[in-house]
C-alpha cells in the first residue's frame, strides 16, 4: 500500500463499513463485531502510518490530491502534518474504545448505532487530514450529523432539549464558518489550504474562530456543553470532549492562526483572555458541579481554554505544549467519561451526593479512576503535566499574568479532581451504591486500560509528541511559514 | 557510580509496578516482602553510588542522562540523574531509613486487608523521593516533588472510609499543589531568561535582582509547603491520619525535609537573593517556636511528634537560610534517625494498646514495654539535644551558625535557644505522661502482647537499629573539632563564610542550648513527672494553642470560602441565568419564527439547499462589504 493511500483509507474505510452496516441485515453480534474490527483496523493503519512518518521533514506528508471543481480550485486534497498525525491517532484510539464500549453495553438498534459511530470516525479523521477548505467544511459538518442522531436517539431523558441546543449552537458556528470559507476561497482564488496565501481580514478570522470557540468550547460559548455532555450516551460524550472538541482547537491552529497571522496578533489579547476565562470559569464550575459528568465536562472546557492559551501565546513552548495537551487531554477525558459510564451503569446515577465508598472491594475501578484522575489534575511527571508546563511556560513568555492565572488553575484542578475522586470512591457508601455493584469487568478493563496505558507511556516520554509535532526546533517559525 | 543511582531509583518503581500488576494473584504478605526487598535493593544502589563517589578524587559528581524527557524548540530537559555528595547523602538517608520503616510496616500492617495497596503506595513513595533527590535538573526535581506529594496524599488517605483521613489527604495535596505552582512559576521565569532548567546554568545566571528574588521566592513557596513551615504548615498535623509508619517515613524522616534539600541544592540562587534566603531562616525560626508551643498542649501522641517535626524542620530552615547548608543537612540526617524512631516507638505503643493515641490514657505503659521505653528515651534525648545523643551535635551547630549575622542573627540565636527549652518541655511531657510510673487502668485493660514480645521482630528490629543510630549517628561531626560531613558536602553546598562561627562561639552556644534543653526537661518533670502538681490553667493561651493559632479558620475564611462562594455565584447567577438559557431561548425564537416561515417548508430538498446557500451567500456578501 502506498503511504498516501493510507490517509484516504483512514477516512473511507469506516464510512464504507458504515454503509455496509446500514445496508446489510446483519445480526446485532455481527454488526458490533464488524464495527469493533474496523475501528481496530483503523488503529493498525494509523500505527503503520506513524511508523512511516518522517518527523524530520517539514511539509505535508501522505498527501493525496484530485481535482474536484478545477475552475474554483477546489480539490480532494488530504494529507498529514506531524501534529495532525497525533490527532488522527487520538481519534482512532478513542473511537476504538468508544465503539467497543457501545458493543459492550449492547446499544439498541445496533445497525443504526454502529453505522453512525463508524461514519463519525471517518468524518472526524477527515477533519484532521483535509487540506482543502471546502473539504474541511464538509467533514466538519459531516461529523455533526451522526452526533445529532446519536444524542437524540440514544441519549438520556433530556436528550431532545440537549440535541436542540447542540444543533442551534453548532449550526450558528458552521454557518459563519461556511461564509468565511467561501469569501476566503474567492478572495485568494483557491480553497487549497496548502497553496493559499495568508489573509489580513479580521472578519474572516472571527468567522472561523466563532465556529472553533463553540466547538472547543470556550467561555461564554459553551451553553450547549453541560446538557449535551450529561444527556448523550457516555461513549458519545467521551468522543465529544476527547476528540470533537479537539477539532475546534485544531482549527485554531491549522486555519485561524496559520492563515490569519495579522488578525491573530491583533486579537491575541482578546483570545488569550477568552482562553484564560474558560480555564478559570471551567475550573470553578467543575469544583461545584453536582454530578460526575458535570465535573469532567467543565474540566474539559477548562482544558480547552488551556490549549487555546498555548496556541494563542504564539511561542514555541505554547505550540508544542498545546499539541501534547490535546492528545493527553483527549485520552484523559475519553477514559474519564467511559469510567463515568461504568459507574452510572452500576448505580443508575451520576449524582455525587448519591455516590461514595466505591473503592472498597472494587480495586479495578478504584485504581483506574484514581490513576486517570491524578493524571488529569496534571500531577508532576504525567503527560498532562508536561503539556500544561510547556503551555504555561510559553504563555509566560507572552506575559507573566497568563501563566499566573494558569498556575492558579492548577490548584483549582487539584481541588475539583480530588473532590470527584473522593465523592465516588471514598468515605461512606453512597445510597445508590449497592454491595452487588461489581468491580469493572474484564471487558470494561480491556477498553479503558489501553487508553490509560498510552497515557502512562506518554508520561515516560512526553518529548515523543512535544518534539515531534512540528519539524525542526522552531514551531513558531513553522506555523508562521504555514507548515510548508 | 551512575549504575548505583539508576538501580536505587528503579528498584522501588519496579516494586510498586510488580505489586500493582500482580494484584490478588500473590498473597498479601508477598506484597509486603516485595516492597521491603525493593527498598533494600535501593539502599544497596545508594551504597554503591556513595562508595564509588567517595573513591573518586575530589568527589565532584557526575550527571547521567537516559533520554530526553521533554523537549520543545531549544528548551530541553533530559531524564538525568545527578550523583554528587548532596544527592548520595540524601539517597542513603531515604533508602536507609526507608528500608527500616518499610520493614517495620511488614509487622505494623499485618492483617490489614488493604496491605497490597499500602505497600504499592510505599514503594511509589520511595521511588518518588529518590526521584526528587537524584533528579539532575529542576524539572525532574519538581517531578519528584509532585510525586511525593501524590504518594503522601494516597497514604494519608489510606484508610479512605474515614472522612477525616480523606479530608486530611485532600488538604495536604491542595496545599502542596499551591507550593508546586509557585515553584513552577519560578521555573517559568528561569525558562524565559535562560531557556534551561539545568542545575549548572541556573546557578550562574545574570538576572535582574527582582527576577532572581522572584525565582527564589517561588522556590521558597514550594519548600515551605512541602516542609510545613509557616504559613503553609497546617496540613502536617492533619496528615497524622495516615498509618504510623507513613508518618515516620514521609512526615518525619524524608518528604517533609525536602524543602531543606531544595534550599541546599539551589543555594547559589538563594545567595543571589539574600533577603529571600533570610526570609527562609526567619520562617524557620518562627515555625520552630510556634510549633514548639503548640506541641505543649496536644494530647494525641502522633500530633505531639508531628508538631515537634515542624519545629525541628524550622531549625533546618534556619540553618540552611543563614547559609550553613551542611549543618541543616546534618540535622536533617540525625532528625531522620530520631524522629523515625519516635514515631515507630509511638507506633509500637499504639499497636499494643489496640489503636489508642490519647496520651492522657497511656500512663505507665513503659512498665509493660521496657524495650520500647528505652528506645523511645534514646530518641527523646536525641531530640532535646542532650550530649552525646545525635541531636546535640547537629542542632547546636545550627544555632551557633547564626551568631555572626548582626542583630537578626542574635534574634535567630535566641529563637534557637528558646526552641531548645520548648523541645525539652514538650518531649518530656510526652515521656512522663506515657512511660514511667504505674500502668493506668486503661493500659492494664487494653495492653496486649504479640506472641510474648512487645511487637513482631520486623517492628522491634528497625526500632532498635534506629535507637543506635539516634544515639551515635551524630558523632560523625562535632563542629568545633571535626567536620567530616561539612567537607563531604563542600563541593555541592559550601557553607557561607558568615555562617562559620569560631570554636568558642560553638562552645558557649552549645552550653546555652544544652542548658535550655535540660531546664525544659526539668520543667516537664516538675509539672508532669510528679503526678502531684496540677497542670497550670491558662484558658486563653491554652485555647489559642489548641486551635493552632486559628490558622485553619483563617485559611478557610480567606481562600476556601471565597472560592466556593465564587463558584456558587458563577453557577447560580451566570451559568444558570445567562449561559444555559441562551440555547433554548434561541430555540424558542427559532420555533416562533418557524410558524411564520412554515410555508417555506416545502419538503423539497432543493428549496432547503437554496435557502442554505442563499443564507450563506448573504453572510458572505456582508463579509465582503465590511472586510
Amino acid at each position: 500500500v502506498s503511504s498516501a493511500a493510507i490517509t484516504s483509507a483512514l477516512i473511507w474505510l469506516p464510512i464504507a463499513a458504515a454503509i455496509v452496516v446500514w445496508v446489510l441485515p446483519l445480526s446485532r453480534y455481527a454488526t458490533g463485531s464488524l464495527a469493533v474490527l474496523v475501528s481496530l483496523v483503523e488503529v493498525g493503519l494509523w500505527i503503520e502510518q506513524a511508523a512511516r512518518f518522517d518527523f524530520g521533514r517539514s511539509g505535508l506528508q501522505f498527501a493525496e490530491r484530485a481535482n474536484w471543481f478545477s475552475d474554483l480550485h477546489v480539490s480532494y486534497h488530504v494529507g498529514e502534518y506531524a501534529f495532525s498525525l497525533w490527532l488522527v491517532g487520538l481519534t482512532v484510539a478513542a473511537m476504538a474504545a468508544c465503539v467497543s464500549y457501545g458493543f459492550w453495553v449492547g446499544r439498541e438498534r445496533p445497525r443504526a448505532y454502529f453505522g453512525l459511530m463508524l461514519f463519525l470516525t471517518g468524518s472526524v479523521v477527515g477533519v484532521f487530514v483535509a487540506q482543502d477548505l471546502l473539504l474541511f467544511y464538509a467533514f466538519f459538518e459531516a461529523m455533526l450529523i451522526p452526533l445529532y442522531v446519536l444524542i437524540g436517539v440514544w441519549g438520556g431523558p433530556g436528550r431532545l432539549g440537549a440535541t436542540l441546543t447542540f444543533v442551534l449552537y453548532t449550526m450558528a458556528g458552521s454557518l459563519l464558518m461556511l461564509a468565511a470559507v467561501i469569501v476566503y476561497g474567492l478572495q485568494v482564488g483557491t480553497f487549497d489550504l496548502v497553496d493559499s496565501p495568508t489573509s489580513i481580514s479580521r472578519w474572516l478570522f472571527l468567522g472561523f474562530m466563532f465556529a472553533f470557540v463553540i466547538k472547543a468550547p470556550l467561555f461564554p460559548f459553551h451553553g450547549w456543553l453541560p446538557d449535551t455532555y450529561r444527556e448523550a450516551p457516555p461513549e458519545v460524550t467521551a468522543v465529544l470532549s476527547g476528540v470533537i472538541a479537539k477539532a475546534g482547537t485544531y482549527g485554531m491552529l491549522r486555519i485561524a492562526i496559520a492563515k490569519f497571522p495579522d488578525p491573530t496578533s491583533y486579537y491575541r489579547t482578546t483570545m488569550l483572555a477568552l482562553a484564560a476565562a474558560a480555564l478559570v470559569y471551567g475550573s470553578l464550575l467543575a469544583f461545584r458541579s453536582r454530578d460526575f459528568r458535570g465535573v469532567v465536562a467543565y474540566s474539559s472546557m477548562a482544558q480547552s481554554g488551556l490549549i487555546a492559551l498555548g496556541l494563542f501565546s504564539g511561542t514555541n513552548l505554547g505550540f508544542d505544549g498545546a499539541v501534547l495537551q490535546m492528545v493527553a487531554h483527549g485520552l484523559i477525558s475519553v477514559s474519564l467519561f467511559l469510567i463515568a459510564g461504568t459507574v452510572e451503569r452500576r448505580t443508575t446515577s451520576g449524582e455525587l451526593a448519591l455516590l461514595g465508598g466505591m473503592a472498597k472491594g472494587r480495586p479495578g475501578l478504584a485504581t483506574l479512576l484514581m490513576t486517570t484522575g491524578i493524571i488529569s489534575l496534571a500531577v508532576p511527571g504525567s503527560a498532562s503535566f508536561a503539556g500544561e508546563f510547556l503551555i504555561l511556560a510559553g504563555s509566560f513568555q507572552r506575559a507573566w499574568w497568563w501563566a499566573a492565572i494558569g498556575a492558579g488553575a492548577i490548584v483549582l484542578a487539584a481541588m475539583y479532581m480530588l473532590r470527584l475522586i473522593s465523592a465516588v470512591l471514598h468515605e461512606a457508601r453512597g445510597s445508590t451504591v449497592s454491595d452487588e455493584a461489581m468491580d469493572l469487568r474484564p471487558g470494561e478493563l480491556a477498553l479503558i486500560v489501553p487508553l490509560v496505558g498510552v497515557l502512562l507511556a506518554l508520561s515516560f516520554w512526553p518529548a515523543g509528541i512535544s518534539h515531534h509535532s512540528f519539524a525542526g526546533d522552531n514551531p513558531s517559525a513553522v506555523v508562521k511559514g504555514q507548515f510548508r | 557510580m551512575t549504575g548505583g543511582a539508576w538501580l536505587c531509583l528503579a528498584a522501588p518503581l519496579v516494586g510498586a509496578a510488580a505489586i500493582t500488576a500482580l494484584g490478588t494473584s500473590i498473597p498479601r504478605r508477598a506484597a509486603a516482602w516485595i516492597s521491603t526487598l525493593s527498598t533494600f535493593v535501593a539502599l544497596a544502589g545508594a551504597l554503591w553510588a556513595f562508595f564509588s563517589l567517595r573513591s573518586q578524587p575530589g568527589h565532584r559528581g557526575e550527571l547521567t542522562t537516559a533520554w530526553t524527557w521533554l523537549q520543545s524548540g531549544n528548551f530541553k530537559v533530559g531524564l538525568e540523574l545527578l550523583v554528587d555528595p548532596l544527592s548520595t547523602m540524601m539517597m542513603l538517608i531515604v533508602s536507609g531509613v526507608g528500608a527500616l520503616i518499610v520493614l517495620y510496616s511488614v509487622g505494623y500492617m499485618d492483617g490489614d486487608d488493604q496491605e497490597r495497596r499500602y505497600f504499592a503506595y510505599m514503594s511509589l513513595f520511595v521511588f518518588s523521593m529518590l526521584m526528587l533527590v537524584e533528579g539532575g535538573n529542576l524539572l525532574l526535581l519538581l517531578v519528584g516533588w509532585g510525586l511525593v506529594g501524590l504518594s503522601s496524599y494516597l497514604l494519608i488517605g489510606f484508610w479512605h472510609e474515614r472522612p477525616s483521613a480523606v479530608q486530611a489527604a485532600k488538604k495536604a495535596f491542595v496545599m502542596n499543589a499551591f507550593g508546586d505552582a509557585t515553584m513552577a512559576f519560578a521555573f517559568f521565569i528561569l525558562i524565559a531568561h535562560t531557556h534551561s532548567l539545568s542545575f549548572a546554568t541556573d546557578f550562574h545566571l545574570h538576572l535582574s535582582t527582582t527576577a532572581t528574588s522572584l525565582v527564589a521566592l517561588g522556590l521558597l513557596g514550594g519548600a515551605a509547603a512541602k516542609s510545613a513551615q509557616i504559613p503553609l504548615h497546617t496540613w502536617l498535623p492533619d496528615a497524622m491520619e495516615g498509618p504510623t509508619p507513613v508518618s515516620a517515613l514521609i512526615h518525619a524522616a524524608t518528604m517533609v525535609t525536602a524543602g531543606v534539600y531544595l534550599i541546599a541544592r539551589t543555594h547559589p540562587l538563594f545567595e543571589q537573593a539574600r533577603t529571600v534566603e533570610l526570609l527562609a531562616a526567619g520562617s524557620g525560626a518562627l515555625t520552630l517556636l510556634v510549633a514548639g508551643l503548640v506541641a505543649l498542649v496536644q494530647t494525641d501522641i502522633k500530633r505531639v511528634i508531628a508538631y515537634s517535626t515542624m519545629s525541628q524542620i524550622g531549625y533546618m530552615f534556619l540553618g540552611a537560610g543563614v547559609g550553613a547548608y551542611a549543618n541543616g543537612m546534618f540535622h536533617l540526617m540525625t532528625h531522620a534517625f530520631f524522629k523515625a524512631l519516635l514515631f515507630m516507638g509511638a507506633g509500637l505503643v499504639i499497636h499494643a494498646l489496640g489503636g489508642e493515641q490519647d496520651i492522657r490514657l497511656m500512663r505507665g505503659v513503659g512498665r509493660l514495654m521496657p524495650y520500647t521505653k528505652w528506645c523511645f528515651l534514646a530518641g527523646a534525648l536525641a531530640l532535646v539535644g542532650v550530649p552525646p545523643f545525635s541531636g546535640f551535635f547537629s542542632k547546636d551547630s545550627i544555632v551557633a551558625a547564626t551568631v555572626n549575622l548582626g542583630w537578626y542573627g542574635w534574634v535567630f540565636w535566641a529563637c534557637g535557644v528558646a526552641g531548645a527549652l520548648l523541645t525539652g518541655v514538650y518531649t518530656f511531657r510526652l515521656w512522663f505522661l506515657v512511660f514511667p510510673g504505674e500502668p493506668s487502668p486503661f493500659v492494664r485493660e487494653h495492653h496486649h502482647r504479640h506472641h510474648g514480645l512487645e511487637g513482631p521482630w520486623t517492628m522491634l528490629l528497625p526500632v532498635g537499629l534506629l535507637a543506635v543510630l539516634a544515639t551515635i549517628g551524630g558523632w560523625i561531626q562535632w563542629a568545633p573539632r571535626w567536620h567530616y560531613l561539612t567537607s563531604w558536602l563542600e563541593p555541592a553546598a559550601r557553607t557561607l563564610a558568615a555562617a562559620e562561627p569560631t570554636s568558642s562561639q560553638e562552645y558557649w552556644t552549645s552550653a546555652a542550648t544544652v542548658l535550655a534543653g535540660l531546664v525544659g526537661i526539668a520543667i516537664a518533670w516538675w509539672v508532669y513527672g510528679r503526678e502531684a502538681l496540677p497542670v497550670p490553667e491558662a484558658p486563653f493561651w491554652r485555647r489559642t494553642l489548641e486551635h493552632k493559632l486559628w490558622f485553619d479558620e483563617l485559611y478557610d475564611a480567606l481562600f476556601y470560602a471565597p472560592s466556593a462562594a465564587l463558584s456558587n455565584w458563577l453557577r447560580r447567577d451566570i451559568e444558570e441565568q445567562v449561559v444555559l438559557p441562551t440555547g433554548p431561548d434561541l430555540g424558542e425564537t427559532a420555533l416562533e419564527a418557524g410558524g411564520v416561515v412554515r410555508r417555506l417548508q416545502t419538503g423539497l430538498l432543493r428549496t432547503y439547499v437554496f435557502f442554505l446557500a442563499s443564507g450563506a451567500a448573504v453572510i458572505a456578501v456582508v463579509f465582503l462589504i465590511v472586510k
